[in-house]
């Protein structure tokens, strides 16, 4: 009966121990997370913290930042600075709104380097006027100095009118 | 007042293997179930009203066009990167078939098509276009919404996941 209370307890330890162990994967998709926060804004939020989360949200970049979205204009290399900049127009024209991604899938193609498609959903107020919207996403990034940062940014468009 | 025996014995079950043995099934079934075939669905936005309203509930039925092709009128989900976001929207037109809308009238190959399931109409305005062999033409139902608003357009058929209960 103790042998087999071990054998369950060791089990239970490994699993744990694999899903605390730290890799790039975990790394990676943290630091999606982290910038789906920096992106949200919620009701009322001050200034201060507003240019404080574009800065923190560049940060996670690699200077500069490809981002091709072409239902907003945008293909281009955007520097940290303008990425911060771009951020803070984006918060104040959508001064609530929330930003979450799902489905993302990571493959590493080379060292250093790692492929995502996550689908990113955003949810919002505009004028008392809810909104959703959803895109599909492809994100570059790369390791460097021991920090995954994102390289590229893509809008996958898929639906053509 | 004491319950039946057999009665007592269905609510309140002793717990011994084969019970869990069957709680564990059941668990299982319903995960792959929910998971893979019937996917529970929230709606959020307005874009399929009135057929179906902004916070109302419904099931992706995934093996709808298993053994079946997609018919034009059918509502269908159109997964983005996985099962978690879906867009739910009404196929319009088929493969190789044209396209157009005037004056918010729809036109398949020339010919006005009524369209019963839009109750909300402004004049949406978009010149011919073919649809691509391995794509469907789809929109939603709510054109009371300026076009530039709406998400709609040509998509491959792959992208598909399947039909909508109920």
């Amino acid at each position: 009966m103790n042998i087999k209370i071990g054998t369950v307890l060791v089990i239970i330890l490994a699993l744990i121990a694999i899903l605390l162990y730290p890799n790039d994967e975990k790394e990676i998709r943290k630091n999606l997370e982290t910038l789906a926060e920096y992106c949200s804004s919620p009701k009322g939020e001050a200034t201060l913290a507003i240019v404080k989360k574009g800065a923190m949200a560049a940060k996670l970049c690699t200077d500069p930042c490809m981002v091709q979205m072409e239902s907003f204009h945008i293909n281009r290399e955007l520097s940290k600075k303008e990425f911060t900049n771009h951020m803070l127009t984006m918060k104040r024209m959508l001064p609530e709104t929330h930003f979450t991604f799902h489905d993302t899938t990571v493959i590493f193609p080379e060292e250093h380097f790692a492929e995502l498609t996550t689908t990113l959903k955003i949810t919002g107020k505009v004028t008392n006027d809810r909104f959703t919207n959803a895109y599909e996403l492809n994100i570059h990034t790369k390791k460097i100095d021991g920090d995954w940062l994102f390289s590229s940014f893509s809008v996958i468009e898929f639906m053509e009118q | 007042m004491a319950l039946p025996d057999k009665l007592k014995k269905f609510l309140f079950p002793s717990i011994n293997r084969r019970y869990i043995t069957r709680i564990l099934l059941l668990s299982l079934n319903c995960y792959l179930i929910f998971t893979y075939i019937l996917i529970p669905m929230r709606i959020q936005g307005e874009s399929m009203e009135p057929t179906y309203r902004n916070e109302s509930f419904a099931f992706c039925w995934r093996p709808q066009y298993l053994f079946s092709d997609i018919k034009r009128f059918d509502i269908v989900t159109i997964r983005f990167t996985g099962k978690s976001i879906m867009l739910l929207k009404r196929v319009i037109a088929l493969p190789g078939e044209t396209l157009e809308f005037r004056q918010g009238i729809l036109y398949i190959d020339g010919k006005q098509t009524q369209e019963p399931y839009v109750k909300y109409h402004t004049p949406w305005n978009l010149p011919p276009r073919k649809i691509r062999a391995d794509h469907v033409y789809v929109v939603g139902d709510n054109r009371g919404t300026l076009m530039s608003r709406h998400t709609f357009g040509q998509v491959q058929i792959k992208r598909v996941l399947g039909g909508v209960i109920p």
